[in-house]
This record gives C-alpha cells, structure tokens and sequence, in this order.
C-alpha cells in the first residue's frame, strides 16, 4: 500500500473488485451447505486461516515497512491463551478467542517497543529470535499434547470453525481495506517512506508503528485462536513454529506484498496448489511446490497481483 | 568447588561455537558481496553432511578427507544454483531483489529438503569413524578427537577464506564488490562473475560445516531450518563485514550457550543464546564487530 | 578517438539526456561545463558503461561501446574517476592501487604503475598503509586518480574532480592533469569550476538540460558572454548599467 490505491475513474472498475470479493463471500458462505465434504471444507478452512495470518503480516510489511520473522509468536500467544482459557477453565469460547487476541497485543507491545529501535535485517532477524526463544520456552513448560475435553469433542462440528476462520479472513481484509483510507494511514506511511523526514514533521514514527503492530498482532491472535478452535489435540508449541511466519510471509510476497489482494491471491494459491500437489503427487509433493515456487518468482518478479495488473493493461491495450 | 564439569562444559561450547562460526562464514561472505540472504544455506550444509557420509559410509573416505571432495563438489553445486537461480534477482533493485531471493531461497529449501529425504530417508545419521568417542585428556578435561579436529578444520578453512580475500586478486575482487559494485566495475573487475564465485564459495563453506555436523553431530533432511537460523543469528550478531567476526561471534554464541546451562539447565541453552543476541543487538544495532554504523 | 551521436540516456525512471552528440580527439583535453543536474554525471556514467544510452551511439576508435558492461569499456583504455570518489574505504591505500590494476594488461605493468603513480603522488606512499576512508578530500582525490592510472588508461574521465577541495589543492590537480595529458592521455572532464577546466581544456562544451548547449575551444569558450555570465560570474557592461 504504497499511496491509497488511485480511485478508478471508470465506474466500472471502481466496483469490480469489491464485486468480485461479495460474490467469492458469498459463494463461501453457502459452501458448507451445497457439500459435506470434509476435506473441501478443511481445505477453504485452511485458505482463510492463512488470508487472515498473511493479511495481519501484511499490515506490517507492507503497510508500515516492517518486515516482521516472528508473527508466529502472536498467532501462538493467541492459540495458548484461548485454549487455555477455553478447555481448562471453561471460558465460553467467544471471550476466550478474544482473549487471545488480546494477549498478542499485550505481548507484542511488550516487545515491540524495545524492537523497533532496530531497523531492516536487524529487525527481522531480531524478531525471528525472540519468536524462537518464546517456541523453545513454551515448548518447555507446555510438554503435553492440549486435547478437546470428551464433551466438546463429542459436539465438535467443523461448520462453526469453517465461518468463523471465513469471518476472520473477511475482517482482516476489511480493516486491510480501510486503513490506508484514515488519517492514521497517511502517517503510518510517512514513516515508512522516511521516518526522520516524518518525525521532523511531528509524526510520532514510534506510535504509528504501534499502532499497526497492534492490529498486526490483533488478528494474529485472533487467528491463532481460530487454530485452537479447530484442532482437537496438538501441542501447545505447534502454533508458535516459525513455518507459520514463513508460509504467511510467504503468501504475501507470492501475491504481491503491500496489496490488498495480494495476501488473498497469495494464501489461497499456496493453500489450493499445495493441497493439490499432495493429493496428486503425493511422494515428490514437496519438491515440485518448491520448483513451482521458484518458477514464480523468476517469471512474475513483482507477485501475482501484479502480474494481473500487468495483463490486464496489456489486454484493455489491444482492445 | 570441582571446577571440572565448568570447564569442560566450556571446551564444548568452543567446539560446538567453532561450528556455528563455520556455519555462518559462509552465509556472511554470501550476505556481504550480494547483499542476499540465502535461506537455504542450511539446506546445503545438510548437503555437504551427506555427501560426506556417504563417502564415509559407502567407500570408507575418512570424513576429514572427504572434505576434499566435499568442498569442491558444493563449490559447483553453488556455480550452478547462483547461474540458474539467484543471478536472475541480482539485476532487480534492492527492495525487490532481497524479497525475490528470500523466496528463491525458499523454494530451493524445500527442494533440496525433499530431495535429502528421496535419497537418503529421514533417519538420523551421523558418522562414526574408528576414532569417534575418543579423545585427549588432559587435567581432567576430554578433548574429543573428531571435535578438536573438527575445530582446527574450522579455524583452517576461515584462515584460508581470509587469506584468499586478503592476498589474492580475485579476493581481493569479492571484497571491492561488496564495498561498492559499481567502482568495483570501473575497475574492469567483472562484477556478475565475483557474484557467481562468492556465492560458489558461501556454499562450499557451507558444505565443510555439513560434514564436521555429521561428523560431531547427527544430520537429516530436516536440520536445514535449524542451521539456517543459527547461521542468520551468528551472522548478524557478527555484523557485516567480518569474516573472523563471524567466526568470533560463533564461538562466542557457542560459549554463551554453555554456560547457560548451568543457571537455566539444558532444556533452556538455545534460549538464553537468543535472548542473549537480542540484548546485544538493542545495545549495539551494528553487532558486535560491524562496520557501519547504523 | 571517442565520439557521441545522438545519445539520449535515463537516469532513474527519468531522461536525462536528450540527444547528445561530441567529439574527443586523441591527446585532447575536452571538458563539460554546465549547471548542477545538467546530465553530467549522466553522461560520463553511460560513456564508463555504468548506464546504457537508451538511444544513440558511443564510439570508441571506431568500434561501438554503448552495450559493453563498465568492466570491458576499462579493458579498452576507457577509465573513470567518479563523482565522490568512490573509493574502497576500508580497504588501504595500496590495496586500492592493486585493485585499479586489475585487468590483465595493467596488472602486467603493476609495478612500473605504482612507482609512476607515487612518483606522481607522493603522499600516497607516505600513506600507502592507511585506510582510504581516513584520507583528507584532497588525498582521496588524489588516490582516485592514481586508481584511474594504474587501469592504463587511454581515455581518462574525470567527474567533478575539484568537488569539496580547496583551491591550492585543486590548482595542484589540475597541474597533474596537464602533465597526464602530456603524457599521451586523452582526457574528458566534467566540472562545475569553469574557470579552472576552461583553462586546461583544449576545447569545451557546455550541457544544459541534458543537451549541449554550446562548444568551441578553450580561449572561445572563456571569452563568450553566455559562458562568463552564467558560468564564470562576470556580469556584463550591458547588464551592469541596466541594473544600476
């Protein structure tokens, strides 16, 4: 998110994209109702949680320039606490998920204070450790596996996990969509294009960068509370593996990092090829997602959605 | 008070910390000249650990000799991944080219991952020469014969990689390159050439690490990721710009790692070695022997 | 020896240049005045190969170098002295010397180089061990061209050599500059001190807005008015009594 996106002059294009959005949600929406298929509803399940772990990411990178390794440590934080509070000390789930969201963004106040007096590489590296150091640490104390207790696993039904991942993704998207369009926008972006010039101006670089670390962390947590809800028994240090950084930071770069669409395209491509790879491939599965990958990013340099952008152009100039 | 366990407990910090020193060389020399971070360097370590192993396991190669064929082999491999892969992010401008090699990175990880597990399995394996488990002992203190050597392995090669960059043409080349590409040019050096020779060597280095890990250590296709991270950590508590700093920093890491055992237990090592990293970089940004300030 | 047409060069995503055309003979000693962001830079940038011309030819002895990577155009005899310098600052001053004999041809002639080069300079063998980077502006200079000299140039391209130094220390460059060029190099310079390139130059010319705005020889180019008053800061008789 550069500038706020130009606003298309052609009234036509000015609601193509949202068009298209309503119609995908709503085509989700009535998902669970056409199919019974588990592995179909697991497989979108997946695609949202990973819209709203790469959007959250995005927040920061591509909004505020951070590039932030340790995301993973808020989708964790989210999934210890709403676990906790959920099956242990029988918190209704809806202020247990909210919890959770709130304690990212306790825990990355706490640490992205002191962090943000790092920049670049330092920064990325710096976070990656602190993300690792907490993994170990839970992994610790937390050795035993977390399992649903016998009566929430007798009522366990995927379509309540299936809406509420779909209705996170579409908050995630939503507060992607409208803060570049608030005034806290225009001083989250002075800063990351240059934060001496901005703070010589009277921006507050440190609180703008909070501010999108708070919502960064927020739906973070909130996903990982998504992830606690879904799955019946894992250990507790699962969720704070840094793959769920990567494959976040990942989707957002694949799509196209600072775009809107970009950790949706993204996360859906990674999820649905992936998936597909393994069901069809299933030995070498690994290895052609890798050499697929490697393959987009040498022939579309600038992600997905820019390489639909490009077409685009392209077309609308033989027309 | 038995100061034995404490110093001994030191001596393997040194071994284990000439190894993350060893690991990270190479990652720093790759950073340095092409201001890329190659994330599957620990892909290719696990790689040279292979290689080595099955020299060892199938013809018998001491692993010590293996790295003969070891390095040299990785030295390729690393001509032929920058000349297929990495020199097409080398023309794009710096926000782009550091995202499109993390990614390239990536996708190359988890090739080289799979392609480990298609050949070798997942099992652990380490190498287990005649002289495995027996060693020095002096005052008390056991000096491991394969992690002594192993050390004196590391503290040759970075010697090495010091002296080519310091007394050589072509080192001295690498160096121009990663100070300022363009005079560099206008030196008549070829720049896209010292690319492709820097990263060859990154990768070589990072091929003698993977046998001295598979020689002290146990490797599989998984112990990639680990490295990697490892490797990012030393390099970046080095700073840029050294080479024996990153060296330094590794054993520094290794040190620290083990004297942590006895405050905060083992369970606890990698922790204290992290925390202890984020400290230093909040008090120094540039690491510990980086150049520019930032 | 060297001859420009109708070159058009970006620098950044913008133009910079818009159809240049120049000569350099042999031996001469050819300079580019002009204003600040005048495409100067830009110029000799796309001459060295460090930016290719989006249009028009550069040629070298008859033989077309617009295409060549920077590291081949210095294997033809075509160096230069970039803008700031540019030199290896934590590396020594005599590492930075052995770096400028880098092709084959000068690293054969290394030695007779570096004599020459500190017979030249002979600070630079007082500080031969010193880092680049601790040197005062003038020995910096001084050490970029010796650089330059050590890569057997035919053509040497000077950018803003007098920037940020002190008129003695200029004067003495400049000095060693004729005395280059007495030795058989041909030499382009771009300044912004006119008066001082404008007397060592042979012939001039002027780029204004990426485009030659002018040319003649040196006595010519000192003598015009457009060059004293907008380069030189005379003002002419005609101004001064309608300013009063």
């Amino acid at each position: 998110m550069r500038t706020a996106p130009p606003w298309p002059a052609r009234a036509a294009e000015r609601f193509t994209g949202p068009a298209v959005l309503l119609i995908l949600i709503a085509g989700a929406l009535v998902v669970p109702q056409l199919t019974d298929r588990r592995d179909t509803i697991t497989l979108l399940f997946l695609v949202f949680l990973y819209i709203a772990l790469a959007q959250s990411w995005n927040l920061l990178a591509g909004y505020a320039g951070q590039i932030n390794l340790g995301h993973a440590a808020f989708f964790g934080v989210g999934a210890l606490v709403t676990r906790d509070l959920w099956t242990k000390e029988d918190v209704p789930f809806a202020a247990a998920f909210l919890a959770g969201g709130g304690a990212a963004v306790l825990f990355a106040l706490a640490v992205g204070i002191p962090t943000f007096r790092l920049r670049g590489i330092y920064f990325a590296i710096g976070t990656l450790a602190m993300a690792e150091a907490l993994r170990i640490t839970v992994s610790n104390l937390r050795p035993q596996v977390t399992a649903l207790p016998a009566q929430a696993l007798a009522t366990y039904d995927l379509e309540p996990r299936y809406y509420l991942a779909l209705g996170l993704a579409v908050c995630t998207v939503l507060v992607a969509f409208i803060l570049p369009r608030t005034r806290l926008s225009l001083g989250i972006l002075a800063v990351r294009e240059d934060e001496e010039a901005a703070e010589a101006s009277g921006v507050n670089a440190l609180a703008h960068k909070l501010a999108a670390l708070v919502l960064s962390s927020f739906f973070a947590g909130l996903a990982g509370g998504t992830f606690a809800f879904y799955h019946v028994s894992y250990y507790p240090d699962r969720p704070f593996f840094p793959i769920w950084t990567f494959d976040a930071v990942l989707a957002t770069f694949i799509g196209g990092v600072g775009t809107l669409a970009g950790p949706i395209v993204g996360a859906t491509f990674f999820i649905v090829v992936r998936d597909r790879l393994a069901v069809e491939v299933q030995e070498v599965h690994q290895a052609i997602f890798g050499l697929l990958f490697i393959l987009v990013v040498l022939m579309l340099p600038g992600g997905l959605v820019e390489a639909w952008s490009r077409a685009r152009r392209l077309l609308r100039r033989t027309r | 008070m038995n100061l034995e366990p404490i110093f001994q407990n030191l001596v393997y910090g040194l071994f284990v910390g000439g190894l993350y020193g060893m690991a990270a060389v190479g990652l720093s020399l790759v950073f340095g000249v092409l201001k890329v971070l190659n994330v599957s360097h620990g892909e290719l370590l696990m790689l040279g650990g292979y290689v080595s192993f099955t020299l060892f396991d199938a013809y018998g190669v001491d692993p010590f000799l293996s790295i003969a064929i070891a390095a040299p082999l990785l030295f390729l491999v690393g001509l032929g991944l920058h000349g297929g892969l990495f020199r097409w992010v080398m023309r794009l401008h710096e926000e782009a080219k550091i995202k499109n090699s993390l990614l390239i990175g990536f996708g190359l990880a988890l090739v080289l991952e799979n392609l480990a597990l298609r050949v070798w399995t997942a099992d652990e394996r380490a190498i287990t020469t005649g002289y495995s488990g027996e060693g020095v002992t002096l005052a008390g203190i056991v000096f491991p014969y394969t992690r002594m050597s192993g050390l004196v392995v590391a503290f040759m090669a970075v010697m090495l990689l010091h002296l080519f960059l310091t007394r050589t043409y072509a080192g001295r080349a690498i160096r121009a390159t990663s100070e300022d590409w363009e005079a560099a040019s206008l030196m008549g050096i070829n720049v896209q050439r010292t690319y492709v020779v820097a990263f060859a060597i990154g990768t070589a280095l990072a091929g003698v690490a993977g046998t001295l890990v598979s020689l002290g250590y146990t490797i599989a296709p998984s112990i990639g990721l680990a490295w990697t991270l490892k490797a990012l950590v030393v390099v970046v508590l080095a700073g840029l710009g050294s080479i024996f700093g990153a060296f330094a920093a590794g054993i520094l890491l290794g040190e620290a790692e083990a004297t942590s055992i006895y405050v905060f237990g083992a369970s606890y090592r990698e922790v204290v070695g992290l925390v202890l990293f984020i400290i230093v970089l909040l008090l120094r940004p540039q690491g510990l022997f980086g150049r520019r300030v930032r | 020896m060297l001859e420009i047409r109708d070159v058009e060069v970006a620098y950044e995503d913008l133009q910079a240049i818009w159809g240049v055309s120049m000569e350099v003979a042999a031996g001469e000693i050819v300079v580019l005045i002009g204003p600040n962001g005048a495409g100067k830079t830009t110029l000799m940038r796309a001459i060295a190969g460090l930016q290719p011309p989006l249009r028009g030819r550069i040629v070298l002895d008859g033989a077309p170098i617009q295409s060549l990577a920077a590291h081949s155009i210095v294997e033809r005899g075509v160096v230069l002295v970039p803008e700031g310098r540019r030199l290896f600052a934590g590396m020594s001053v005599y590492e930075n010397l052995l770096l400028g004999a880098y092709t084959a041809k000068a690293r054969a002639a290394q030695a007779k180089s570096l004599r020459r080069v500190q017979e030249v300079f002979p600070i630079l063998a007082e500080r031969r061990d010193q880092a680049a980077g601790t040197l005062s502006g003038g020995e910096q200079q001084m050490l970029a061209i010796g650089r330059a000299l050590m890569s057997l140039p035919r053509l040497l391209l000077l950018d803003e050599p007098s920037l940020g130094l002190a008129p003695l220390v200029v004067r003495d460059i400049f000095e060693v500059l004729r005395q280059i060029n007495r030795d058989g190099v041909t030499l382009l310079l771009a300044e912004q001190n006119a008066r001082m390139a404008l007397e060592l130059a042979h012939r001039a010319y002027i780029l204004e807005q990426g485009k030659v705005a002018g040319q003649g020889t040196g006595p010519e180019m000192l003598a015009s008015d457009h060059v004293r008053r907008a380069y030189l800061g005379y003002v002419t008789a005609g101004e001064e009594a309608s300013e009063k």
